[in-house]
């Protein structure tokens, strides 16, 4: 089982959780609001009055045979408006 | 300029609560306004002054000045952005002076409304058709902006980033404020047409609440202006002058136009505001969305934390002098 970590804007949540789904994973947790620092400076969720937002974290727990079609689905989305992944080993209790 | 403008202006209460929040983040308060509020009052804002712009339109109809100002607005939305980027190509590449071209091609839906508010102490009538002119400048200078993008700069990168004209086309024209604002002025021509007698059962909410929602959204904005000033230090001094200069500028052609058409003082004073206002909202969503390359902290600290405090603390009664210089009122 693998675990993967989406940060990315609010705005693309949609575009990556059609991703997601596209790539068979079982399921997704979203957390929205996610403020912080990232590589351009502080994310803060003071622009949501103008839609711009803060950041949302995906978090996706799901088998090693999804993963290719996974990164095939994001990585166009993360070159092209930014954000990470990040792929760690799960292990269910 | 007429110093008892600004000051009534500067005492006013959405502009004192601006100030608060400029003050609070200054001083280090932990004053800060949950993230949906801004959001609700800013929806709030739009829909009122639709709505209001709607009652008023169907009573003056579309004619007389009414479609060659809407016309003029949106020619300058489509000029502005054009000779912003000649500009600003000089110092930036494509996609920065593209985007900041757009920004200030676009207009700010806050800072017509604080005019709005401004006239009304002044006790200066104005049209409801401005409201249209308002909702039809949002656009144009996006598509502009990445219409100068594609042209002034070609696939210069080994990694440029193919435009997405389907998604920049619907985030240009159906984004949520101006699909709210499109849409309660269309709500409030058709309420006002064949259902009069709603519109008193709306005014509690759309008129006498408006003011003090105003005032509520401004001390946010007060806030979110004074965090941006640390981001000006990265924009610099050739565009926190453009952030100031720009809008003067824009507002002598403003000024020149209103008199061509002939406006009275109020409408003349909104089409000026529209002409030297700048987008915070509808211009850095699609320019992010499209247009990643440019630096968003560039364009959207120099519309929020110098264009818009400059506009509603001297802009709009500088404006007022202008025109009240160019277009004297007949009486």
């Amino acid at each position: 089982m693998k675990r993967v970590d989406l940060i990315l804007s609010e705005r693309e949540l949609d575009a990556v959780i059609k991703a997601i789904d596209a790539a068979g994973a079982p399921g997704y947790s979203v957390l929205k609001h996610v403020t912080g620092k990232g590589p351009h400076g502080l994310v803060s969720d003071s622009m949501d009055f103008s839609g711009l937002g803060a950041n949302a974290h995906v978090i996706v727990f799901c088998p090693e045979d999804v993963l290719p079609k996974l990164r095939q689905g994001i990585q166009p989305l993360l070159d092209y408006y930014g954000g990470v992944a990040f792929v760690a080993e799960a292990e269910a209790l | 300029m007429d110093s008892s403008l600004i000051l009534q202006n500067l005492l006013s209460p959405p502009v004192l609560f601006f100030f608060l929040g400029v003050i609070a983040v200054l001083v280090g308060s932990d004053l800060e306004i949950p993230a949906p509020l801004p959001k609700l009052f800013s929806l709030y804002l739009l829909l009122a002054i639709g709505f209001k712009g709607g009652l008023e339109l169907q009573h003056s109809g579309l004619g007389g000045q009414v479609l060659p100002t809407i016309a003029a607005a949106v020619a300058m939305s489509l000029l502005v952005p054009v000779y912003s980027f000649l500009l600003l190509k000089l110092r930036f590449d494509g996609f920065n002076a593209a985007a900041i071209a757009a920004t200030y091609g676009s207009i700010s839906a806050v800072t017509f409304i604080t005019a709005e508010g401004f006239l009304e102490t002044q006790k200066l009538p104005f049209d409801g058709f401005m409201v249209a002119a308002l909702a039809l400048m949002e656009s144009p200078a996006i598509i502009v902006g990445l219409l100068l993008v594609k042209l002034a700069s070609p696939q210069r990168r080994p990694d440029a980033k193919e435009m997405r004209w389907q998604e920049l086309l619907r985030e240009a024209f159906l984004n949520s404020s101006v699909l709210l604002l499109v849409g309660s002025l269309v709500i409030g021509l058709l309420v006002a047409a064949y259902s009069p007698a709603s519109v008193a059962k709306m005014l509690p909410f759309s008129e006498q609440l408006f003011y003090g929602a105003l005032s509520f959204f401004l001390l946010d904005m007060g806030i979110v202006a004074a965090q941006r000033i640390r981001d000006l230090r990265e924009a610099g001094a050739f565009l926190v002058g453009f952030s100031i200069v720009m809008p003067l500028f824009n507002s002598l052609v403003g000024v020149l136009i209103s008199k061509g058409l002939g406006l009275e003082p109020g409408n003349a004073l909104l089409f000026v505001v529209l002409c030297a206002s700048a987008s915070y909202i509808a211009v850095p969503a699609a320019m992010r969305m499209t247009v990643p390359e440019a630096n968003p902290s560039l364009y959207i600290s120099m519309a929020l934390g110098v264009t818009f405090p400059f506009n509603i603390i001297v802009g709009i009664p500088l404006y007022m002098t202008l025109v009240n210089t160019f277009l004297p009122s007949p009486g």
